[in-house]
């Protein structure tokens, strides 16, 4: 099922590539027109795309904007609204030639002049963009003509395209818009803004003078439902067409009804184990792989998460060609853990381990209930402490006060973003306190290797070691799910190449 | 008059305290809206630099005596979360939970009052029996179970009314109503039961009085013995049950508006806390606050005009 989704992806992201020079792909859509009612599972915050670091308004922004560069599905960078790009051999300049068919939705045609004004408003420290350090190395932006921009670098920074592609950070907003983005965002993306209903829904119409075709649909309401019993019923009335994150336990369910459909996919999102370097047992590699083999990752997919998931030993996206395949988790083996706890020195009944689960997402409190009996046949006193989000972001990721605990990731696809944030000792993701000369060696090495096969390597030797070294338990790819109703097409098309957000133009209504 | 402006000091002093306590709490509490804001995506830098344009690195003393400064000029702030002026964005949240807490009082008030009356008149025989079983049941039963009845009946298989979301009242009157009408049944339920109690039990306590024998004895017809003697002396306790219930009905609206994913008070203030949203939890408790003060401050003023044996001073 998620191979075949993968391959109609790509096939749809090959017709998208062709199709790029004809100004309207209208007849990819079987039907046209209608309101198609989104029950989403999230509260849209601040409007403004370079503001925003959050996945879930994300998820709307990206239907508004486009971005000078983007991905297909198996995440190679794409030109979008720049028709082509070049890189100097020193690789410090690169040049974007614009499309110059571009409309903003104020009507005003997107020049070179836009592309200048929306990076220099992010690389503005007033503006407190989420996304500025990608522009950390940017020396200058230059725009000899309408439609040329030159960005001047001060030293190699070789995942800068990717960056740009990722999270909204290319997105193009018109000149001088910066301070009615915040409710009223304006770019040159497929749907327009028309309202938003604070805390109750989102409202986007179609955009007649897209660059790449008008969308299918007339209209998008985004409702803002939280509570996923209340979208579950929402789709069940028929009150809403499509609902993203099914809760696991009710996916099944959902396939079985004969009016509705599932579309799920396991790249994007992964959780893992976190051991944490400020606690003295953990410094010792021997504790960290005897923790390793204590925990049986299928079963405990199985019991915390329904089952909807893949189990996996790294925590890269499936689809990119950065991941590192070899890798194969290991199989529970309490003995073996004993006899290494046993080494390490802590016999029976001598290792206490405090684990801090967040209630936010409470599979992982019941995966930190599975894992007690695992520990204590190992002769580990494992208890759980539960926190709210705001509580576990202050502890264990600010303040890095925890022994244990577990996370999840979601749409960090570029590497550096992943790999370098994570694992690398100055890491701003490194909230275990990992310290590892070889990854900061590797990580560094892969920011000035501009060719994409040789990093390519170099992240899956990172990953390699990660895993050796059980700087981290990782345990699966989990599922995402949208639940929709039988007349809903094109759900192929939904979801973009980073697993978290979606894009709704090419969705149908029959 | 001296005891109206007597009641809006004493209320004056109790919002101050309120505020005072509530940013206290809430900048006691671990965690702040930087962090939340930034969530996983946060960096030392960029955290600090957020907090920093936050105004979150000012001392207390300077954050809530800017907050007052504000108030003082009607400004309640901006939502450092959504980054919108707090100001129309509660106007918006209180009037649709308004609506919610004057629909669910109606419907208790409607059904509690004649049924109270019912069973007080037909006392220990089958009619009070019944009535006091409904109203266990009613008691017994929390807020949500009625949600999700409401939900499975009239939402999934009538069809007749929407299973969530709402409509501001000044878009459109009668959907508004349409879509506050289950969460407002499914509240006032649960109120109603109360309030039958309480209107049987005075009503019992004011029929075995003497002027009602008098009353009897005149040679008045019952129906006028009970409704207009017997319960306009009743009315008063259950108006001022019903508006103590008013800030209960506060407190249970948040459970409400997630089941029916009706986005009012509750929510807002629910999301203000959840995001330690310094500026919105005062917004919020203050107004809240403010809302039920003056709701029983009125009831206090209704009391004379419906039983003139009362007086305030």
């Amino acid at each position: 099922m998620e191979k075949k989704l993968v391959n109609t992806c790509i096939a749809l992201a090959t017709s998208l590539l062709v199709s790029t020079t004809t100004a309207s792909y209208a007849s990819d859509c079987p039907v046209t027109g209608g309101t198609l009612v989104w029950g989403h599972s999230e509260t849209t915050q601040n409007l403004y795309v370079h503001q925003t670091g959050t996945i879930s308004t994300l998820r709307i922004l990206q239907n508004i904007h486009d971005g000078l560069v983007t991905t297909d599905q198996n995440l190679n960078i794409i030109p979008e609204l720049a028709k082509n790009y070049s890189l100097s051999d020193d690789g410090l300049t690169y040049t974007f030639e614009l499309r110059n068919d571009v409309l903003f939705h104020d009507g005003s045609k997107m020049t070179a002049a836009d592309v200048k004004y929306s990076f220099e408003t992010i690389m503005n420290p007033d503006t407190g963009a989420v996304n500025k350090p990608v522009f950390n190395s940017v020396d200058a932006i230059e725009t000899p003509d309408d439609y040329t921009v030159i960005i001047r670098m001060n030293e190699i920074n070789a995942p800068f395209l990717g960056r740009l592609a990722a999270l909204g950070a290319g997105a193009i907003i018109p000149e001088g818009s910066a301070n009615i983005q915040g409710e009223a965002p304006i770019g040159a993306g497929p749907l327009k803004f028309v309202r938003r209903e604070f805390g109750n829904e989102v409202e986007l119409e179609r955009f007649d003078e897209y660059w790449n075709g008008p969308s299918c649909i007339d209209r998008l309401i985004a409702r803002e439902v939280t509570e996923p019993t209340v979208r579950l019923t929402g789709l069940r009335t028929g009150e809403m067409h499509l609902i993203n994150d099914i809760p696991t336990d009710r996916v099944e369910e959902i396939k079985a009804d004969d009016n509705l459909k599932v579309l799920s996919w396991s790249h994007g999102v992964f959780d893992f184990v976190n051991l944490s370097y400020g606690f003295e047992p953990f410094k010792d590699e021997r504790v960290r792989l005897a923790i390793d083999y204590l925990i049986d990752k299928e079963m405990l997919l199985q019991g915390a998460l329904w089952g909807q998931g893949k189990t996996a030993a790294s925590p890269g996206f499936a689809t990119s060609t950065s991941y590192n395949n070899e890798l194969k988790q290991r199989p529970q083996d309490i003995e073996k853990a004993k006899a290494l706890l046993a080494e390490a020195g802590y016999g029976p009944g001598e290792l206490k381990v405090v684990f801090k689960a967040t209630t936010n997402y409470p599979y992982h409190v019941e995966a930190a209930q599975i894992l007690v009996e695992w520990f204590r046949m190992a002769g580990i006193e494992l208890t759980i402490e539960q926190l709210t989000w705001a509580d576990w972001l202050s502890q264990v990721w600010v303040d890095k006060d925890f022994q244990m605990s577990m996370m999840n990731f979601n749409s960090i696809w570029e590497e550096d973003f992943l790999y370098y944030s994570l694992f690398n000792s100055t890491g701003g993701f490194n909230y275990r306190g990992i310290n590892d000369p070889t990854i900061d060696e590797l990580t560094e090495k892969a920011r000035v290797t501009i060719d994409k096969a040789e990093r390519a390597e170099i992240y899956k030797e990172v990953q390699q070691r990660v895993f050796d070294k059980v700087h981290d338990i990782v345990l699966w790819h989990r599922n995402s799910s949208f639940g929709a109703q039988k007349n809903i097409g094109g759900l192929d098309t939904l979801v973009n190449a980073d697993g978290a957000t979606y894009h709704f133009d090419r969705v149908w209504i029959e | 008059m001296s005891y109206v402006i007597k009641r809006l000091l004493s209320m004056t002093f109790t919002l101050i305290l309120i505020s005072i306590i509530t940013f206290v709490i809430t900048n006691i509490l671990p965690g702040d809206v930087a962090i939340m804001i930034m969530g996983t995506q946060s960096n030392p830098e960029a955290l600090a630099n957020l907090r920093e344009s936050l105004g979150l690195n000012d001392t207390l003393f300077v954050q809530y005596g800017n907050w007052v400064l504000g108030i003082l000029q009607g400004d309640l702030g901006t939502s450092l979360l959504f980054k919108m002026p707090i100001g129309p964005l509660l106007l918006q949240k209180i009037t649709s939970s308004a609506l919610i807490v004057a629909l669910s009082m109606s419907v208790a008030l409607l059904l509690a009052i004649p049924l109270g009356v019912w069973a007080a008149v037909h006392k220990n025989r089958w009619q009070d029996n019944f009535s006091s079983s409904v109203s266990i049941i009613g008691v017994s039963l929390p807020d949500f179970f009625w949600g999700i009845m409401l939900i499975l009946i009239f939402a999934r298989a009538l069809g007749w009314f929407p299973s969530s979301g709402f409509v501001h009242p000044n878009e459109d009157i009668f959907l508004a109503i349409k879509h506050a009408f289950l969460p407002s049944l499914a509240l006032g339920l649960g109120l109603m039961a109360h309030l039958t109690r309480m209107t049987r039990a005075t009503m019992t306590g004011i029929l075995s009085q003497e002027f009602i024998r008098v009353a009897r004895a005149k040679g008045l017809k019952e129906k006028v013995v009970v409704w207009q003697y017997g319960l306009s002396s009743a009315i008063g306790p259950v108006i001022t049950v019903a508006g103590l219930q008013t800030g209960y009905l506060f407190g249970s609206i948040i459970v409400m508006e997630s089941l029916f994913n009706y986005t009012g008070m509750g929510w807002l203030t629910y999301q203000a806390l959840l995001n330690r949203d310094i500026p919105l939890i005062q917004a919020t408790v203050f107004s809240i606050a403010a809302a039920v003060m003056l709701i029983n401050l009125l009831i206090d003023l209704l009391y004379p005009i419906l039983d003139p044996r009362v007086r305030l001073s």
